[in-house]
Parts: structure tokens; C-alpha cells; sequence
């Protein structure tokens, strides 16, 4: 039979579809993920790396038939204990400095503002840095959203230790910004 | 300082019962010390917000982002067309324009942009826990092929493997790491 066609199809949108919503998720999520990656001491890179990594848990986790409840959560824990393999970078920590291109970012608003702006945020960097890990955490994962009792399932530590860490870390902040 | 203070932050955050939360927002209404601290703790999340939305700003990627399940779609239909292209170029029929897949991917990898922090956003849980995730059409790709090549049956079998005159199709899945991991023939 040499020299008849055999037609292939390779019907690659049925991947596509098994996927489209983790694809969904990963337009949603991806920049609160990366936000907090980054904010916890990760470089750009690494931060990327771990939310790639973190979604194709996901895919295999709902691939698998797993569970579909608080997805939002499911990402942030699976990021989080991701990011714990990158501890020399974690060690890099949060408001640690405020580096040129953090400076270039404020000149782009009004002479006056920036100044203040930049001020503010010396401040918060300093009163950051004082803050201890877990409060850190629990103020980085309220940002993006999640309730006290999604960050006590990410961080792994109960609903009112949460409510009690960030009550003590936005009054610390408070107290040395002078807001 | 007042005995409801205590409570403030919890009551920003939408974290307290129903009821103790209308107690205690009648009670800041009348409250001036309240009022003030419940200023300066929203104008601190602000500014904490703000802070974190800078500190992403200020970190860039030295390298594209390598993954989305549309690239490795049209990685994998980008690796077909090459092998088909370089190694059977004489024995390829047809090749339609690329697929939906193939042709979509920047887009839908670097619209993924900002959902912007709002911390009124976040109080009125209009972040809400994503717990159905449901298809949206414009990501959705079409259920039918994507591509469909003709290739000669001596270019992929041994002579004599498949009797004359028999044609099938072959649905291939691709795993999430690029590999194959089902072959199916169909007459």
C-alpha cells in the first residue's frame, strides 16, 4: 500500500478543553500569585517558576477528579510551601530594600507627590522589616484577598491565630507610619 | 482607649459575626477614637497594598514565562509541523493554517493582567473564593481538530503493515508534560 495518505488528525484542543480552566484560573490568579511570591522575597523569576509550577498541580489535581472547593486557597498553599524550596531567596525577604528601579517607579509621579511617596514607603519598608514572618505572611495573603480562614489553611495555623496576627501587624504598621 | 478598638480590624475585614459587627459599627458612628483608628487602619492597608503593588512593579523577568496549557498546545502542534516540514517534505499533502491553539497563545498568556487590589474590593469580598471554575468563551478552544495532516502510511509503517487500500485516524493526547500518553486508531 506504499504512497497511500493515512489522515492523522491530532485533535490537540481535546488537551486544550481538559484545560480551560485551569487556563481560566491561571489568567485570574496568576498576578495575586506572582504578588505575593515576589513580595515574599522571590525573584521575578522564581516567582514565575513556582506559579507554573503551582498550575500544573492544579491541572493534575483536577485532572485527577480532586476537589474543586476554595481553589483560590488551593493555589496560594501550593505556592507557599513551593516558595519555603526557595529559601535563600525567601531569605531575601520582603521590604528588605528599596532598590533604583523601586525609585524610578515613584519619578514617575509629581515632583512633591513622589517625595511623599517615597517617604511612605521608606517607612512601610522599615516597618515591614520589623514585622515577624508569620505576620508578614498573614498581611501579604489578606492583600490578595483570602479570608482569615483560607490564610489560616494556607499558612497552617487556626482561623483565630490568624485574626490575632494580623490585628497585632496592621497596628504595628500603623504605629510606625504614623498613619 | 476604647474596649471596642480591639475589634476594628476584624470588623474592616468583614471578619466578624453579623451581629457584633452591626454593634460595633454603631458604636463607631458615635465613637470619635474609633473613627480615627479605623481611619488609619484602612489608610495603613492602603499604603501596605500599595507597597506590595510597587514591590511587584519594581521586580522584572530576566526570561518569558514558559508555561500556560495554550503554549504547551502550541508547542507541541509548533514540534508536529517542523518534524513534518523537515522530515517529510516531499510526502506532505496538506497542512491547513495554523490552528486556533497555535495562533492564540500570546494573547491569552499576556492578557492575564491585573486584578487590581482594592481593599474595599476585598471587604466586600468581591474576591470571592473561586469555586466552580467556569469554561469563558474566549478562551475556549473549538472542540474539533486543530490540524489535521495527511501523511503517507510508508513514511510512519514498515511495507506491508497496512493492507491496501485502508485508511484511519490517529487521536493522539498530550500529556501536560509534552509527551504522548494515549494513541488511538480509529478505520
Amino acid at each position: 500500500m506504499s504512497g497511500n495518505p493515512v489522515p492523522l488528525a491530532m485533535p490537540l484542543p481535546r488537551l486544550a478543553a481538559r484545560d480551560c480552566e485551569a487556563t481560566t484560573l491561571f489568567r485570574e490568579m496568576r498576578k495575586p500569585l506572582l504578588r505575593y511570591l515576589v513580595c515574599l522575597g522571590l525573584s521575578m523569576d522564581e516567582a514565575q517558576d513556582v506559579v507554573q509550577d503551582a498550575f500544573l498541580g492544579l491541572h493534575r489535581h483536577l485532572s485527577g477528579g480532586g476537589s474543586k472547593e476554595n481553589i483560590r486557597g488551593w493555589l496560594f498553599r501550593v505556592a507557599h510551601n513551593r516558595a519555603r524550596n526557595h529559601q535563600n531567596s525567601y531569605d531575601r525577604r520582603f521590604g528588605a530594600s528599596l532598590d533604583p528601579e523601586f525609585d524610578s517607579l515613584l519619578d514617575e509621579a509629581t515632583p512633591e507627590r513622589a517625595v511623599l511617596e517615597k517617604e511612605k514607603f521608606r517607612q512601610m519598608g522599615k516597618a515591614i522589616r520589623a514585622l515577624t514572618d508569620c505576620e508578614r505572611e498573614c498581611l501579604l495573603l489578606r492583600t490578595e484577598g483570602l479570608r482569615y480562614r483560607e490564610i489560616g489553611e494556607v499558612l497552617e495555623i487556626p482561623t483565630s491565630t490568624v485574626g490575632d496576627t494580623v490585628d497585632r501587624a496592621v497596628k504595628k504598621l500603623a504605629e510606625k507610619c504614623n498613619v | 482607649m476604647c474596649n471596642y478598638s480591639a475589634k476594628l480590624i476584624a470588623w474592616l475585614d468583614h471578619e466578624l459575626p453579623e451581629n457584633e459587627a452591626s454593634n460595633l459599627e454603631q458604636h463607631v458612628q458615635g465613637c470619635a477614637e474609633c473613627r480615627r483608628l479605623a481611619g488609619s487602619y484602612e489608610a495603613t492597608s492602603d499604603l501596605f497594598d500599595g507597597y506590595c503593588e510597587a514591590v511587584l512593579a519594581s521586580e522584572k523577568p530576566s526570561k518569558m514565562p514558559v508555561w500556560t496549557p495554550v503554549a504547551l498546545g502550541a508547542a507541541v502542534t509548533a514540534a508536529v509541523l517542523a518534524i513534518l516540514f523537515v522530515f517529510l517534505p516531499a510526502q506532505l499533502e496538506q497542512i491547513p493554517a495554523r490552528s486556533p491553539i497555535a495562533a492564540s497563545p500570546p494573547a491569552i498568556v499576556h492578557s492575564a493582567e491585573a486584578l487590581p487590589v482594592k481593599r474595599s474590593q476585598r471587604r466586600q469580598h468581591a474576591l470571592a473564593p473561586i469555586q466552580n471554575p467556569q469554561h469563558n468563551e474566549q478562551t475556549s478552544w473549538p472542540t474539533e481538530s486543530a490540524i489535521q495532516v495527511t501523511i503517507p502510511a510508508d513514511a510512519m509503517f514498515p511495507p506491508g503493515a497496512i493492507p491496501e487500500g485502508v485508511t484511519f485516524v490517529a487521536d493522539i493526547n498530550i500529556a501536560a508534560d509534552g509527551l504522548p500518553d494515549r494513541l488511538q486508531l480509529q478505520p
